[in-house]
């Protein structure tokens, strides 16, 4: 094994290892905002309809304390964060979190949506799509780095009897002929 | 090993230090915190502000589910709101900003629409809504207006307290409040 070849598997392996966590949560987290129009990636949300008595449509300043006592009663926990007359007939009563309570103040029903972060894959999107950026976009473009070397080291790795003219030639050559293919068909125009 | 064992303790200590509580800049923030221009004044007269830089404050009241693009910043005046977009991926409202306040930075932008982008917003709308449509009855281009943010602060909000027991009031008996009119 020729002194390059062999570098070239040392850095495959130690970067490989190296970049096994990173690489699963952009795959994953990938997949999740492929399909953003689909589904909410990063929280689930659930609505749940309910009836009080009507408060009527009055002054804000006389209807608020009375839909929050009514909501407090069915909630001892509720955190709630500010509120809003969004019209005549309405007001939402905003909650900690992101979550929320729509009243219909003419017929008393209201619907309660509750936000929460999806466990892990909220996480893995925040890191995918850099949100937090400042260290995180160090640690990006060390990781981009990292997986051009990756990408790089591996054509090297195991030859083959027919080296790149085999199999592996043709596999690289479709990989490489797909996205640009693409970008010249679609993202072209 | 050691040095193993610290690099983790390092990144432990990292985690929490950026997720402390308090007011959240998003994007670029914003240039001062003094002036703001009152969202009704946009919104009572939008044409001659477009093209200027403005800042505005008030309550979040919407924001994009999907994609964390924009959010509604709620007027003094009742039902009235402007839209903040901003470019996507470059700064994400996460959904927790709902019921915070905010003063949100940018370029007030007028986007005239054609007929048909008219009747497919209009349709859009009266879905959302629920409401019946028929875009026969559109016969007017309209213009979206809306403030294509470059940075926002979301001031620190406080939960309110829970009322004390004797405090609470329920909607039956005579406390209730009298409809208007």
């Amino acid at each position: 094994m020729g002194r390059f070849r062999k570098v070239c598997l040392w850095l495959h392996r130690e970067l490989g290892f190296l970049a096994v966590g990173l690489t699963l949560v952009y795959a994953i987290s990938g997949l999740a905002l492929n399909h953003v129009h689909h589904w909410d990636a990063n929280y689930s949300r659930t609505r749940v309809v309910e009836r009080m008595a009507a408060p009527g449509t009055g002054e804000t300043a006389l209807i608020e304390p009375l839909v929050l006592a009514h909501l407090r009663g069915r909630d001892p926990e509720l955190a709630v964060k500010s509120t809003w007359r969004s019209g005549e007939n309405f007001l939402t009563v905003f909650l900690d979190g992101g979550s929320k309570i729509d009243v219909n103040l003419t017929t008393g029903e209201y619907q309660r949506e509750a936000v929460a972060k999806r466990p892990w894959l909220f996480q893995m999107n925040f890191m995918g799509l850099n949100t937090g950026k400042r260290v995180w976009t160090g640690v990006a473009d060390v990781y981009a780095g990292v997986v051009i070397v990756l990408a790089v080291t591996g054509i090297f790795l195991v030859r083959g009897r027919k080296g790149l003219i085999g199999r592996g030639g043709v596999l690289m050559l479709i990989g490489i002929l797909l996205p640009v293919v693409y970008a010249l068909v679609a993202a072209g125009n | 090993m050691r040095k193993g064992i610290v690099l983790a303790a390092c990144l432990a200590l990292l985690v929490p230090a950026l997720s402390l509580a308090g007011e959240t800049v998003y994007g670029k923030g914003v240039s001062s915190r003094e002036t703001t221009l009152p969202v009704s004044e946009l919104i009572a007269h939008p044409d001659a502000h477009v093209g200027q830089t403005v800042r505005v404050q008030g309550l979040v009241v919407g924001v994009c589910e999907h994609r964390g693009c924009w959010i509604n910043i709620a007027s003094e005046k009742e039902g009235e709101t402007v839209r903040v977009k901003v470019e996507d991926g470059v700064i994400v409202f996460p959904a927790n900003i709902l019921g915070s306040t905010v003063i949100a930075e940018g370029v007030w932008t007028a986007n005239k629409l054609d007929l048909e982008t008219t009747k497919k917003y209009c349709g859009a709308q009266a879905e959302k809504k629920g409401e019946a449509f028929n875009p026969e009855h559109v016969t007017e281009c309209m213009t979206l207006y809306q403030l294509t943010g470059t940075g926002a602060v979301a001031l620190e909000t406080a939960v309110a307290p829970k009322p004390a027991e004797g405090e609470k009031r329920t909607l039956e008996g005579a406390d209730r409040p009298q409809h208007k009119g």
